[in-house]
């Protein structure tokens, strides 16, 4: 039985093309001399999203918080009132994404299932270190040009961590960081109210404080505050921790009568059908 | 203009000084992304084995990857030779690395340590991946302020304490002037004994007090 | 190089042609409507430069006569520059004619003054309101260098293209298939409900736009300056 369907499906194979080629693994740059063509005939080559982005994080009394706004912008039009800038890495770390918002969510993404298979080759929950290494390695070897400017926190056998990682590949550690457009309004909170060793409930809001004053004084942050506490217990992600200012309720009604669009013209059409009959089968599963 | 996403630079000033029983390796610990000091604490002297540090200039994105690799090759190094490396031999790692790439990488490095060949050295490799031994070598944007007062002040038969209380003056000296340079100054002396860390913040250093 | 190792390494660069840029957006939404007997101009109050909020309380409207005021936004160092021209040459009108301009003639002495900045002009965005001959309402639109045309709404500055298409249907009636007859008449009440529904929508939307709507009404009575309504802060 087995060799009649394997025959069969060898023949099947010979009536089609060879084979299909899976694509290459990483970036593929086949485009480049195309587009470089196109854009000195005066093509304007399209722009990724930028994230203008306030996100920040400090270590508490046990844990991490992570904070982050949730205004995406293309320029100068906000392209996203509530998007989701604290990315998941692992069960005890989180990212959060600042910059070009693809480079932010494919990287995280992409370190996210090297650390999964990192511990599960290793039995073991992996470190928050290990997930700073992978992130420095891959973006140093890109030179910059993925636009990732993340905050990693998590907390594993060795305690609370807490990094900043550009996208050129340095890393810095320090007990409170911001990134992005907002990083100023957000650092100039922690630089007058951070204290080491404060409770989770302080440190919650203060990061709040913090995401805050990027949302209202820079222009690229805004809508809401979202939150990513991380203990040796677990996670706690808040989304939304705070609305930070409500839309404005309006006064006119902007519901159209019924006739409101013009009809231009009206044509009925009989579709032609068979009717199939449809029956049941039960799949084999023996 | 404040932008984020220029890349973090260490306009530094760093210095490194052999005394009598080992060397003193000193920086200061500002980290600047264009105009916003992104890291006020930093710590540039990175060690590259138990009695090896560096001290980093230039981009920080390159010399953390230099310096990693450093590390990784020299640990290779000492596992095969079945002792610890010689400083002479992780300088001339940094040195090899920084000429390959020398159109790439941004890194002024300092090397420094002490091994059991030739005591207390200190190497320069600067800009374009040469490398120099010399007994006192200072480095980063903050280093052009106080050639003369090291010059002046520098003695080769420095005992530790004297040593540190001149690389302390020097840093602060350059910390004063340049605006690239700031925060707090950070020491680690390395001698046969083993390797011990300074720190000196505005309140004990006088000559540091608003900077 | 901005480093400090050093010798730098001899890189050979192509010359690089500095240019000093004398205008900068500062951003603001401005926005007029006419009905039968009144004009109303309406601007958010945020001024901002880049990602920057320099103030959240700098109404873009500018009342020039007893019964013509002028939203105008965009590189505010033009704005007050225009404004103070026009304050003086409204004056010198003033005393040559020895009567107030009138609306139709400010349009007039507001496209002169555009034009003649025509080869470096005024970086702003320019809607005039006031009350025609016949006491109906009217509106000027400009564009930076003096085009004008009479309307009876225009918006503009960098939420212009957010507003623009909601006056055109609910004002302006387009795409409703509603007959001329049947279409109610712009009461100055369904207007300024109006004016604050689309300011909410572009402060939602345009990151320039926000902080407080600032409108002036201009009736048969003179100038009224409407109480300020909220907006987003963010």
């Amino acid at each position: 039985m087995l060799a009649i369907r394997e025959q069969q499906s060898s023949s099947d194979r010979a009536q089609q093309p060879i084979s299909v080629d899976l694509p290459y693994p990483g970036f593929q740059f086949d485009l480049c001399l195309r587009n470089q063509y196109l854009i000195s005939k005066g093509f304007k080559a399209p722009i990724a999203v930028k994230t203008g982005t306030t996100i920040a994080g400090i270590v508490f009394d046990g844990g991490v918080v992570l904070g982050a706004d949730t205004r995406a912008t293309e320029g100068e039009v906000v392209a996203d009132k509530n998007c989701e800038k604290i990315h998941y890495l692992a069960d005890n770390m989180y990212c959060c994404g600042a910059g070009t918002a693809a480079d932010t969510e494919k990287t995280t993404d992409l370190i996210s299932s090297k650390i999964r298979l990192h511990s599960l080759n290793t039995g073991r929950q992996a470190r928050v270190q290990t997930a700073l290494r992978m992130l420095k390695q891959m973006l140093s070897r890109y030179g910059g040009y993925i636009g990732a400017y993340l905050v990693l926190g998590g907390v594993d056998c060795t305690g609370a961590h807490l990094y900043t990682v550009h996208a050129a590949g340095s890393t810095d550690k320090l007990p409170y960081v911001s990134m992005g457009s907002g990083s100023l309004a957000a650092m100039a909170t922690f630089e007058t109210q951070y204290k080491p060793g404060m409770s989770m409930e302080a440190a919650k809001e203060l990061v709040s404080e913090a995401i805050q004053a990027g949302i209202f004084n820079d222009l690229g942050s805004g809508s809401n505050v979202d939150l990513c506490v991380i203990t040796s217990r677990g996670v706690d992600y808040i989304r939304p921790y705070k609305e930070a200012c409500s839309k404005g309720v309006r006064q006119g009604d902007y519901s159209y009568k019924q006739g409101t669009t013009a009809v231009l013209e009206t044509k009925v059409r009989e579709i032609k059908f068979d009717v199939v009959s449809v029956t049941e089968h039960k799949m084999e599963v023996d | 203009m404040f932008n984020y996403e220029s890349p973090p630079h260490s306009h530094t000033s760093i210095m490194a000084v052999q005394y009598d029983k080992g060397v003193l390796v000193g920086a200061d610990s500002r980290t600047s992304s264009g105009i916003y000091v992104a890291n006020r604490v930093s710590d540039k002297l990175t060690q590259i084995s138990d009695r090896i540090f560096c001290c980093r200039s230039g981009s920080a994105a390159h010399t953390q990857a230099i310096a990693d690799f450093v590390k990784y090759g020299l640990e290779m190094h000492s596992t095969e030779m079945g002792k610890p490396p010689l400083v002479h031999t992780a300088a001339h790692l940094f040195r090899s690395t920084c000429y390959e790439y020398r159109d790439q990488f941004t890194a002024g490095i300092i090397c420094a340590g002490w091994d059991e060949l030739r005591g207390g050295q200190v190497y320069s490799i600067p800009l374009g991946g040469m490398c120099v031994r010399q007994p006192l070598t200072i480095g980063g944007s903050g280093s052009t302020y106080i050639y003369g007062f090291c010059d002046a002040n520098y003695r080769e038969d420095f005992t530790r304490s004297e040593c540190m209380e001149f690389v302390q003056r020097a840093l602060a000296l350059a910390i004063r002037r340049d605006g690239s340079s700031g925060g707090v100054i950070r020491i680690v002396s390395i001698e046969e004994g083993g390797i011990e860390r300074f720190l000196f913040t505005s309140e004990d250093c006088a000559l540091l007090q608003n900077f | 190089m901005d480093f400090g190792t050093g010798a730098a390494l001899p890189v050979s660069k192509p010359p690089l042609a500095r240019q000093f840029n004398p205008y900068t957006s500062n951003g603001g939404t401005i926005l007029a409507l006419s009905g039968e007997d009144f004009s109303l101009v309406a601007s958010d109050t945020r001024l901002s430069e880049r990602f920057r909020i320099h103030t959240r309380d700098q109404p873009k409207t500018y009342k020039l006569t007893d019964n013509v005021v002028l939203g105008c936004c965009g590189f505010h160092g033009d704005v007050l520059t225009l404004n103070k021209l026009l304050a003086a040459r409204i004056k010198m009108y003033k005393h040559q004619h020895d009567h107030e301009i009138s609306c139709s003639s400010l349009a007039q002495m507001l496209s002169t003054i555009l034009y003649s900045r025509r080869f470096f002009p005024f970086y702003t965005y320019n809607i005039l309101i006031g009350l025609d001959e016949q006491g109906k309402g009217c509106v000027y639109s400009f564009d930076p260098v003096g085009s004008y045309e009479r309307e009876t709404y225009r918006a503009g500055g960098t939420g212009a293209s957010m507003l623009q298409p909601l006056l055109d249907n609910q004002i302006g009636f387009k795409h409703q298939n509603i007959p001329e007859q049947d279409r109610p008449e712009l009461t100055a009440d369904r207007a300024i409900a109006l004016v604050r529904d689309v300011f909410i929508g572009a402060a939602e939307r345009d990151i320039n736009t926000g902080d407080g709507l600032h409108m002036q009404l201009v009736t048969k009575d003179g100038i009224k300056t409407l109480d300020r309504f909220p907006l987003r802060k963010d």
